[in-house]
C-alpha cells in the first residue's frame, strides 16, 4: 500500500508527463491491437467469399478460337482433377462505361450467362430488385459487389457500357457475391442473359473459362508445357491463368500495406513511450536523490522504492494499453467497413479477445521490464551515496568547452555544454527522432507520390500511357495507318506497339511468365526509363523489370532464354526497368526482337498521344467515324434509316462487318446491281478492331487507392508529429522543471526568457541534425524496400523533398523544444531568491 | 549627490488566497549615486522585497521605480532581464552559483550576458578572481568544491565584472562564518571605494557598518535613516556606537 501510495504521489507531481504516458501507450496499444486483429480477418473474409461462392480457387482463361479439348483433358487426366467447370465468357480489355458520376471511365470486364455463373460457383445473390421486377426488365446485368461498394450503384440503375460511340444500357437487378474478378485492379465479372450474351458477343471477345481446385501446388509452366507436347500448339500466348492466393494478394495487398504501415507507426510510438519512460525514471531519481535517501533512511527498502517508480509506470502504462485495447475492440466495425471498401466483400469481424489480450499484456509487460532495468538503479543508492548524490555534485573531470575559449554566441556555447550535461537524454531523443522521423519522411514520400492522384503510379506502371489505345484489324498496314493518325492536328504522337493481354512469354528457369512490351524504337517513348542500363536496340537485346532482377538474380549483360511458339531464344539483358504493370515482371525487347520468338505476330496496337488531353472524347469520335466504327459495333448496328442506297450500303457494311470480327476474313469487295444502277464498296474502312482509353481504365484501377494512400500519409505525418510534440514537449518541460534553479539564476543575472529558451533550443540542436539526416537516408532505404517487396518497383526519389523533410523536421524538433520550454517565462526570480 | 534610484509611492502588495498583504506602502525613497545603501530592519518589515522591487527582479503593484530619468515599473520581464544585465549586478544570501559550471565559467556566463568575448575580459576576470584571492586552479573548481566564503566571492566577482551602475546585496553574509563574513565585507568595502553604488539588504550590524546610509524599514515603510561617512577601519569604535544608538531608537 504505502509503494503504492509513493507512485501516486510520483503520478500527481508529474501530471503532464503521465498524461502523455498514457497517451503513447494508448496509442500504441490501440494500433497493435487493430493490427493483430485485422491483419488475419482480411485474409480470412477473403476465403469466406470463396467458400461462400464456391469459386474454384484455380481459373485458366483461353482465348475460345484457339482454346483445344485437350487442355481440360490434360487436367482431368494427368492432374486428376475431378471437378472442372467449363463455359463461355466474353472479356472486355479496357471496356469502357459509364460511372455514377456520368463520367467515361474503363474496367476490364468478363461477361458470362447465368448458366456459366452457376457452373463457375453459387451465383449468391446479394442486394437486388423483386423477382418480378427483374423479370419485367429487357437488359438485366448482375454485378460483383466492387459496383455496389466502390462505385455506388444500387439496383435498379442504369448500367452503361459503351463501345464504339454507342451505348448499351443495362439496368441493375443486383448485385451478387463472387471469388474471383471483384478488383477493378484486374477484372469484373458481370451476369447477364443468354440474349445480351448473343448480342455483346459482337463486341467483345470470347473467351473460354475452365474453373478447378487442386490439392498439391499447380506449376502452369508445368501445364503448359503438357498441353503444348499433346496439341503441338503454344498454349502460354492464348491463356490467362488466375488463382486464389494471388487473387488474395492482389485484393489486400493495399490494406495489408496500410495496417503494416499503422504497426510501424505503433512501433514509433512504443520506442517514444519507452525512451520517456527511461527518461523520466532517471530524472525523477536525480531530482529526487535527497528524498530516496531518506526514505531509506527511514527504513524504506531500495527494492520498496524500485517497486514505487515501476507501479507508477505499469499504472500509467496499463491504464493506457487497457483503454487502447478497449478502443481496438471497439473500432472493430470501424475496420469492417474500411475493409470491406477496401477489398469490395462483406466483411465481419469476430472480436478476437485473446489477441487483444496479448497485445495488452505485452505492451504492460514491455513498460514495467523497462522501467525495472532503470528502477533497479535505485539498490545502488544506500541512504549516504543517495544523500551525496542530492547534493548536486556533477562536474565533468575536464571542463568541456571553457567559456574562455567562446568564440561566437553566449547562448550558443552555454547550449553546447548543455548537451554534455544530458548526454543519455539526448542519444534517447536522438532515437525518437530517428524512429519517427523515418515514418514522418516515409510518409512524407509516399504522400509526394501520390500528392497528385494516380498519375505517380502511371509515371512507374513502365509501359506507356498513350490517351487512346486501338487496335487495329488483321491485315491494315499498321506503318501507314500510325502516318496517316499522325497527320491530324491534335496528335502528339503515335506508336505501334504489340499488345494483345495474351501476349506472354516464358523464360527458362524462371516460375513468372512474362508480358512482353516491344517497340521498334525505345527511345520514342515517355513512360519507360532504365533505372540501370539501356533500351534494347538489337533483335538480341532485352530488359527486364527491378522486381525480376531482384527475385531472379538476373543483372545487366546476364543472359536469358525465352521460349517462343516453337523455339527457344537467347537474349542478352541491357537494362532494367521499374515497373508496375503486369505483376511487374514484364520483359521489354524491340519488335524484330519479339519477332525471333513469335515469328507470325504484327504490331497491331496504335498507341496514341494527344497534344491536349482534353480532346480525347471528341477525337476518339473523329477515329470512329473515319475509320468505321469498330467492326463489331457495326455488325450489331441496326440497319440505318435513309434512301434505298444508304440502307443497301448500311446492311452491306453489317455484313461484312460480322464476316470480318467473327470469321476472321481481312479483306471484301462488294458490288450488288439494282436495275441501272451497281452500288459497290469494300472493308477498307474497317480499320479499328477495338479503341479505348488507357487512361480511363488506370484512373478506375488506381485512382481509389492513390487516394486512400495519399490520405492514410497525410494523417500518418499529422499522427507522428503530435508524438513527436508530446515527447520534445515533455522533454523540454521536464528540463525546465530540473533546472529551474539554474533558470532563475541566469535570469537574475539578465539573461531574457528568450535566450534561456534559444539555449535550451540549441541544445536538441546537434541531436536532431544528425536524427533527421539518419531518418532521411533510412526512410529511403525503407521506401526501397517497401515499394520493391510490395509493387516491384523503386519510385523516384527526390533530393531536395528528402531534404526539405529533413530540415522540416528539424526545424519542426526545434520548434516544439522551443515552444514547450515557454515554461521558463513562469519562472520567478523573486520566487527563487525567497525558497 | 544625483539619485541613482527613486521610487514613488511604491507599493508591493502578495496575494494568499483570500488574504491580501501589503508588504510596502506608498513608500518614496531616493538612492544615491555612490552610496554604500544597507537597509535594515525586523523579519518581515520588506526589506528583500523593496531590493528585489528596486532592482527590477520583480514588479511593484503601485507606484513608480525611476533608474535616472528611466521608469521601469512598467517593464516587460524581458525588458527587465535586458534592464539587469545593463546595470545591476547580484549577490545572494544563498549564492546561487551553477552548480554544472567552474568558477571561471560561472563568472564568464555573466560577463558574457553583456560583453563580448575579449582576451581582456578574460584578463580581468581572472584578475578579479585572483583578487579576491581564488587563483588560478581555484578558478578551475566547482562550487560544490568551494567553501561558502570562497562561492560568496566568486558571486560577488559575476556581479561586478559587468561593472554595474549599481550593486544589490541580499544578505551576503547571511550564509557565512565570522571569518568568511569578514572578508566578503572587505571585498564590498574595496568595491565602493572605486565608487561603486550598493543596495545591501542585512540584518547583520557588521555589514551594516560597512554603509554609509542605513535606512530602516518598518510594516513596509522608512522609519529612520542614518548617515555614516565612508568607511575607513580607524573610527569603527564610534561607529558602531552610533549605529546602535540608531537602531536601538528605531526598535531593532
Amino acid at each position: 500500500m504505502k509503494i503504492f501510495r509513493l507512485s501516486l504521489f510520483n503520478l500527481k507531481r508529474n501530471k503532464r508527463e503521465a498524461a502523455a504516458i498514457v497517451f503513447l501507450t494508448l496509442v500504441t496499444a490501440f494500433l497493435m491491437a487493430t493490427f493483430a486483429v485485422s491483419i488475419t480477418q482480411i485474409s480470412s473474409a477473403f476465403d469466406r467469399c470463396f467458400e461462400e461462392t464456391g469459386s474454384a480457387d484455380l481459373i485458366l482463361l483461353f482465348d475460345d478460337d484457339k482454346y483445344r479439348d485437350i487442355y481440360r483433358d490434360i487436367l482431368e487426366e494427368e492432374y486428376n482433377v475431378t471437378d472442372v467447370r467449363e463455359g463461355r465468357v466474353l472479356v472486355g480489355i479496357g471496356a469502357s462505361i459509364i460511372s455514377k458520376k456520368g463520367e467515361s471511365a474503363a474496367n476490364n470486364i468478363i461477361f458470362a450467362d447465368e448458366s456459366t455463373e452457376r457452373k463457375i460457383e453459387n451465383f449468391k445473390k446479394l442486394n437486388a430488385l423483386p423477382d418480378d421486377e427483374i423479370k419485367k426488365l429487357s437488359h438485366p446485368i448482375w454485378l460483383p459487389q466492387y459496383f455496389e461498394i466502390t462505385g455506388g450503384y444500387a439496383p435498379g440503375d442504369t448500367f452503361t457500357l459503351v463501345s464504339g460511340g454507342r451505348d448499351y444500357p443495362f439496368t441493375i437487378a443486383g448485385f451478387y457475391s463472387t471469388g474471383f474478378f471483384n478488383s477493378s485492379r484486374h477484372m469484373l465479372k458481370c451476369v447477364i442473359t443468354d440474349d445480351d450474351m448473343v448480342l455483346l458477343s459482337a463486341v467483345y471477345e470470347e473467351y473460354r473459362m475452365i474453373a478447378f481446385d487442386m490439392e498439391k501446388e499447380f506449376s502452369y509452366e508445368e501445364y503448359y508445357e503438357k498441353c503444348a507436347a499433346r496439341s503441338n500448339e503454344s498454349v502460354s500466348s492464348i491463356v490467362i491463368f488466375f488463382d486464389k492466393d494471388s487473387e488474395r494478394w492482389s485484393e489486400t495487398s493495399f490494406l495489408n500495406m496500410f495496417l503494416y504501415m499503422s504497426v510501424f507507426l505503433s512501433v514509433v510510438t512504443l520506442i517514444a513511450t519507452l525512451f520517456l519512460i527511461l527518461h523520466k525514471i532517471s530524472k525523477d531519481m536525480e531530482e529526487q536523490m535527497v528524498q530516496i535517501g531518506v526514505l531509506e533512511a527511514l527504513g524504506y527498502t531500495s527494492r520498496e522504492l524500485s517497486r514505487s517508480y515501476i507501479c507508477e509506470y505499469v499504472l500509467t502504462g496499463g491504464i493506457g494499453a487497457v483503454i487502447g485495447g478497449i478502443t481496438a475492440a471497439a473500432f472493430s466495425p470501424v475496420m469492417d467497413m474500411l475493409t470491406r471498401g477496401m477489398i469490395n466483400r462483406d466483411v465481419h469481424t469476430d472480436v478476437d479477445v485473446f489477441r487483444i489480450l496479448i497485445v495488452v499484456i505485452s505492451i504492460i509487460a514491455l513498460v514495467a521490464s523497462f522501467a525495472l532495468s532503470r528502477a533497479a538503479r535505485v539498490k545502488k543508492l544506500p541512504p549516504v551515496v543517495a544523500f551525496r548524490k542530492g547534493i548536486k555534485s556533477h562536474h565533468f573531470g575536464k571542463n568541456i568547452l571553457p567559456l574562455e575559449k567562446m568564440r561566437h554566441s553566449i547562448n550558443i556555447r552555454l547550449a553546447c555544454k548543455g548537451i554534455f550535461t544530458d548526454l543519455h537524454s539526448n542519444i534517447g531523443t536522438g532515437i525518437c527522432i530517428i524512429a519517427a522521423g523515418v515514418a514522418i519522411m516515409f510518409s512524407v514520400y509516399t504522400f509526394d507520390f501520390f500528392k497528385s492522384g494516380y498519375n505517380g503510379l502511371l509515371g512507374v506502371m513502365g509501359m506507356e500511357i498513350p490517351d487512346i489505345s486501338m487496335i487495329m484489324m488483321s491485315g491494315v498496314n499498321g506503318e501507314n495507318f500510325c502516318d496517316e493518325i499522325r497527320k491530324f492536328p491534335e496528335v502528339e504522337k503515335v506508336l505501334l506497339i504489340q499488345t494483345t493481354i495474351l501476349n506472354n512469354v516464358e523464360i527458362k528457369g524462371s516460375n513468372q511468365s512474362s508480358n512482353v512490351i516491344s517497340y521498334s524504337d525505345f527511345s520514342l517513348t515517355d513512360n519507360i526509363h532504365p533505372k540501370t542500363g539501356r533500351f534494347p536496340e538489337y533483335d538480341n537485346e532485352i530488359m527486364i523489370s527491378a522486381k525480376r532482377e531482384e527475385t531472379e538474380n538476373r543483372h545487366v549483360g546476364d543472359s536469358i532464354i525465352l521460349k517462343g511458339d516453337v523455339c527457344e531464344k537467347n537474349y542478352i539483358i541491357t537494362g532494367i526497368v521499374s515497373a508496375m504493370s503486369n505483376d511487374s515482371m514484364s520483359v521489354y525487347m524491340t519488335e524484330d526482337g519479339y519477332r525471333r520468338i513469335r515469328p507470325n505476330d504484327r504490331p497491331n496496337t496504335v498507341e496514341i498521344t494527344l497534344k491536349n488531353e482534353e480532346d480525347r472524347p471528341a477525337f476518339m469520335d473523329k477515329l470512329t467515324a473515319l475509320y468505321g466504327a469498330s467492326a463489331k459495333d457495326t455488325a450489331y448496328a441496326q440497319s440505318a434509316q435513309g434512301s434505298l442506297e444508304e440502307r443497301i450500303r448500311a446492311k452491306a457494311d453489317e455484313k461484312m462487318a460480322v464476316l470480318i470480327s467473327q470469321y476472321g476474313v481481312t479483306d471484301i469487295d462488294y458490288a450488288i446491281r439494282i436495275g441501272d444502277t451497281i452500288i459497290s464498296g469494300n472493308s477498307s474502312r474497317f480499320v479499328i478492331k477495338d479503341i479505348s482509353s488507357v487512361k480511363d481504365l488506370a484512373k478506375s484501377q488506381m485512382e481509389s487507392i492513390a487516394a486512400v494512400t495519399k490520405t492514410f500519409s497525410f494523417w500518418a505525418v499529422i499522427f507522428i508529429a503530435v508524438v513527436v510534440a508530446v515527447i520534445l514537449g515533455i522533454i523540454a518541460a521536464s528540463a525546465v522543471k530540473r533546472q529551474r534553479r539554474e533558470l532563475g539564476i541566469m535570469k537574475s543575472m539578465g539573461y531574457t526568457s528568450r535566450d534561456l529558451m534559444i539555449q535550451l533550443t540549441l541544445r536538441i540542436l546537434p541531436v536532431t541534425i544528425i536524427s533527421s539526416c539518419i531518418a532521411a537516408v533510412l526512410a529511403v532505404r525503407v521506401q526501397r524496400a517497401f515499394w520493391m517487396a510490395a509493387f516491384g518497383v523503386q519510385i523516384p526519389e527526390s533530393l531536395p523533398l528528402m531534404i526539405g523533410t529533413a530540415a522540416a523536421l528539424v526545424l519542426y524538433c526545434l520548434s516544439v523544444t522551443y515552444v514547450s520550454a515557454g515554461s521558463i517565462r513562469k519562472i520567478s526570480v523573486t520566487e527563487l531568491m525567497t525558497e | 549627490m544625483i539619485p541613482i534610484l527613486r521610487t514613488e509611492k511604491l507599493c508591493k502588495s502578495f496575494s494568499n488566497g483570500a488574504t491580501q498583504q501589503h508588504v510596502i506602502k506608498n513608500l518614496d525613497l531616493e538612492i544615491m549615486e555612490g552610496d554604500f545603501t544597507v537597509i535594515m530592519g525586523a523579519s518581515g518589515s520588506g526589506k528583500s522585497t523593496l531590493l528585489y522591487a528596486l532592482s527590477g527582479m520583480d514588479k511593484p503593484t503601485l507606484g513608480k521605480v525611476f533608474f535616472g530619468d528611466t521608469e521601469i515599473q512598467d517593464y516587460t520581464n524581458d525588458q527587465l532581464a535586458v534592464f539587469r544585465r545593463k546595470n545591476c549586478g547580484f549577490v545572494f544570501q544563498s549564492i546561487y552559483l551553477l552548480e554544472n559550471q567552474s568558477v571561471l565559467d560561472n563568472v564568464l556566463t555573466g560577463a558574457f550576458a553583456v560583453q563580448k568575448n575579449s582576451p581582456e575580459l578574460i584578463k580581468r576576470v581572472k584578475e578579479l578572481l585572483a583578487k579576491v584571492g581564488l587563483d588560478e586552479e581555484m578558478q578551475k573548481k566547482y562550487p560544490n568544491q568551494l567553501s561558502g566564503g570562497e562561492a560568496q566571492r566568486v558571486g560577488i566577482v559575476r556581479a561586478v565584472i559587468n561593472e554595474p551602475k549599481i550593486l544589490f546585496a541580499d544578505e551576503p553574509t547571511g550564509s557565512l562564518n565570522s571569518a568568511s563574513g569578514g572578508d566578503v565585507l572587505d571585498i564590498f568595502t574595496g568595491v565602493h571605494e572605486n565608487g561603486q553604488s550598493i543596495v545591501v539588504v542585512t540584518h547583520d550590524i557588521k555589514t551594516a557598518l560597512r554603509g554609509t546610509r542605513v535606512i530602516y524599514l518598518r510594516d513596509g515603510k522608512v522609519v529612520g535613516e542614518h548617515r555614516m561617512v565612508k568607511y575607513g577601519g580607524d573610527d569603527l569604535k564610534e561607529r558602531r556606537e552610533k549605529l546602535t544608538v540608531f537602531l536601538d531608537e528605531m526598535g531593532w
